[in-house]
């Protein structure tokens, strides 16, 4: 309990790792319908796309140093020195960053996804949807990153995008399937239960990965 | 008894006394039943009714894509031999198939697309099995870049090998879901899935041009894999007895 | 193992890239002792002390701790985080600052007035103090130091000294490097040409 308050202070403390990425969420949000005719049925119809990619961005940025900078002061060190495993440590910083970070960028896409479409049933499409997407972006993301750690962001992103097609895959059928009148709840079960095997499974190879890192 | 057994034969010295012995006729004997496939290939086998003479590119394009997947498979098996007992010939073979795999799926997506502009008018289309080489392609560069990017190299050899392990789990995944996904589209004109069931006339020399192009890769591995052990064992001495 | 050796260390080797530093090397911590690694630059000292943490795994030998050994340690990373203020960092540690004990030391490091400071923007010396609070406040039975006087004044390292032999009459025990002098009571270990 106590290592949740004091990682929530951590990256509390650091404004531009949490704020920064929810601005850059609205930035994109506002750049693309800079790039299409703004009464036409384009944006529509790309919009949910838009919102699913740039989740997908700015976890990408907010993610990129997850782990940099208590690997560089010595926090990872002195924490598996403690606790003699850093399991705990994985787990909450990944729920840490989803709570700051993925849940606001969930309810502003939302709040955008009502505004766009007239639908009010988009609350119940993209919701759910960027809440958990984003559950498991912060998760691959922050694998990703723990392997390439002090090597530059760019190499984690580069291995850790190829994973996460078959989610996207999974965020383009559930729209599909609300325009065309289908039931979504089984899709968002179907995502919710990857989370839930991720959440375990992805921790331990994290901590396996940051331990062979301080050898 | 067992263990000395396994030691001889996992040690990278065996191991390349073993591929030097066998690495010429591997060579000679895939370049030749290449150079055979091709010449029946392209000379003897008959012309497809609908797409002409432009299918014979199969010849390359099939191996390829098959190895471009196998290939994956013998690391990600490598890779479970190094974490699990810890061997580190087989680390050594997962750096040295990386970028022959790298190779071979190019050479898929390459000839896929010339294969594309005759059949399909284009030489790109958001085919399913076209987007998940690309991805595989796009994999195979990441595990390479991720191996370098590391001075110590028993760390990246770790690394490399549970990366290769998680894209070993997630590329199935992968597939299923491009294949799903590429329901969203209007199916392509021709697909490689639905090809007419082939003649043997051309089958037979498909199978020669596999396992010719399946040993002429092989024995690049063999050589990738030499040169990766000669700089990873430089300090030791019989590989200054035998450079 | 008896209760009285704390870590047991049998006939370990490491080696980097293949370039051995040391090999066979065996000793035993006991309660209220203190080890003393020394040896030159690249000798080995920190990868022995990260070894011993089981950070690193050793290429031979075994490293027996006694069960509910609990390890305090502090090496060349000081584990602060500099955009954070003293009082906040040592918050992280799970220390507070408004305790009378920790606002006395605080005090005898010369710390006390700065406690809204912004870590980044402290000295050195001063942060290297301040990672040694969290040692001066520690509960653990075994105290692990790796260079803890390196760019400290002399009072501090006085301080120090007179901590560590305080913490030897509590029947702790310390491993430690250091190339600056601790004036207490250890056991030397030498790597690098004579082994004990």
């Amino acid at each position: 309990m106590k290592l949740i308050f004091v990682e929530f202070f951590k990256l509390k403390m650091k404004l531009r790792a949490w704020l920064g990425p929810i601005l850059i969420f609205l930035l994109i949000i506002i750049s693309f319908p800079l790039t299409v005719e703004l009464s036409s049925e384009a944006l529509n119809d790309v919009f949910y796309s838009i919102l699913w990619i740039a989740s997908l961005l700015t976890i990408m940025v907010s993610v990129e140093s997850i782990f940099l900078e208590d690997y560089e002061d010595g926090y990872l060190e002195y924490f598996y020195v403690a606790n003699n495993s850093l399991f705990s440590l994985i787990f909450t910083k990944i729920l840490i960053y989803w709570i700051l970070i993925g849940i606001p960028i969930s309810c502003l896409g939302t709040f955008f996804s009502i505004n766009m479409s007239d639908d009010i049933s988009s609350l119940n499409i993209a919701l759910p949807s960027l809440l958990i997407s984003t559950y498991i972006f912060i998760n691959l993301f922050a694998l990703g990153n723990s392997l390439s750690l002090n090597k530059g962001s760019a190499l984690g992103a580069l291995i850790t995008i190829p994973l996460l097609f078959p989610i996207l895959i999974l965020l383009g059928k559930i729209v599909l399937n609300a325009n065309f009148g289908f039931e979504i709840s089984n899709l968002l079960l179907l995502m919710l239960g990857v989370l839930l095997l991720i959440i375990v499974f992805i921790p331990f190879i994290i901590s396996f990965i940051i331990k062979t890192h301080l050898e | 008894m067992l263990k000395k057994l396994y030691h001889q034969f996992a040690s990278p010295k065996t191991y390349i006394i073993l591929v030097n012995k066998m690495y010429p006729y591997i060579l000679y004997f895939s370049v030749l039943f290449y150079a055979f496939a091709l010449v029946w290939g392209l000379g003897f086998a008959p012309a497809d009714y609908v797409q002409g003479n432009s299918f014979r590119i199969i010849y390359l394009h099939v191996p390829a894509s098959f190895l471009s997947q196998s290939l994956y498979i013998v690391m990600a098996i490598a890779a479970g031999i190094f974490l699990i007992w810890k061997v580190k010939l087989a680390a050594y073979m997962i750096k040295s198939i990386a970028p022959v795999g790298a190779l071979v799926t190019f050479i898929a997506l390459i000839s896929g697309s010339i294969w594309g502009i005759p059949t399909w008018g284009t030489w790109w289309q958001w085919d399913a099995r076209i987007t998940s080489t690309l991805i595989l392609f796009i994999m195979y560069l990441g595990l390479i870049s991720l191996h370098s990017s590391f001075t110590n190299f028993e760390k990246a050899d770790k690394f490399i090998s549970v990366l290769v392990l998680i894209g070993f789990v997630n590329i199935p995944i992968i597939k299923k879901s491009v294949d799903w996904w590429s329901t969203l589209h209007q199916p392509a004109s021709i697909t490689l899935t639905n090809k007419p069931s082939i003649d043997p006339t051309m089958l037979y020399p498909l199978i020669f041009s596999m396992i010719g192009f399946s040993g002429i890769i092989v024995s690049l591995i063999i050589l990738s894999s030499k040169v990766h052990i000669f700089k990873r064992e430089s300090h030791k001495s019989w590989v200054k007895r035998n450079v | 193992m008896s209760d009285s050796i704390l870590l047991k260390v049998d006939s370990i080797g490491f080696s980097i890239n293949q370039n051995r530093l040391f090999h066979n090397l065996s000793f035993n911590l006991k309660k209220g002792k203190a080890l003393h690694i020394k040896g030159n630059n690249g000798s080995g000292k920190s990868s022995l002390i990260r070894i011993l943490l089981g950070i690193t795994p050793a290429g031979k030998g075994s490293i027996l701790w006694n069960k509910n050994t609990d390890i305090c340690f502090l090496g060349h990373k000081n584990v602060l985080k500099n955009y954070l203020t003293l009082s906040d960092n040592l918050y992280i540690h799970g220390i507070d600052s408004n305790e009378s004990k920790t606002k006395d030391i605080l005090a005898d490091l010369g710390l006390i007035k700065r406690l809204d400071t912004i870590v980044g923007n402290l000295s050195y010396g001063q942060q290297k103090k301040l990672a040694l609070i969290r040692i001066f406040l520690n509960q653990a039975k075994v105290i692990i130091l790796d260079e803890p006087c390196v760019g400290l004044d002399d009072s501090t390292r006085i301080l120090t000294t007179k901590f560590l032999s305080s913490e030897l009459k509590k029947n702790k025990s310390i491993i430690y490097t250091s190339h600056i002098p601790i004036d207490i009571d250890s056991e030397t270990i030498t790597l690098g040409g004579n082994q004990v």
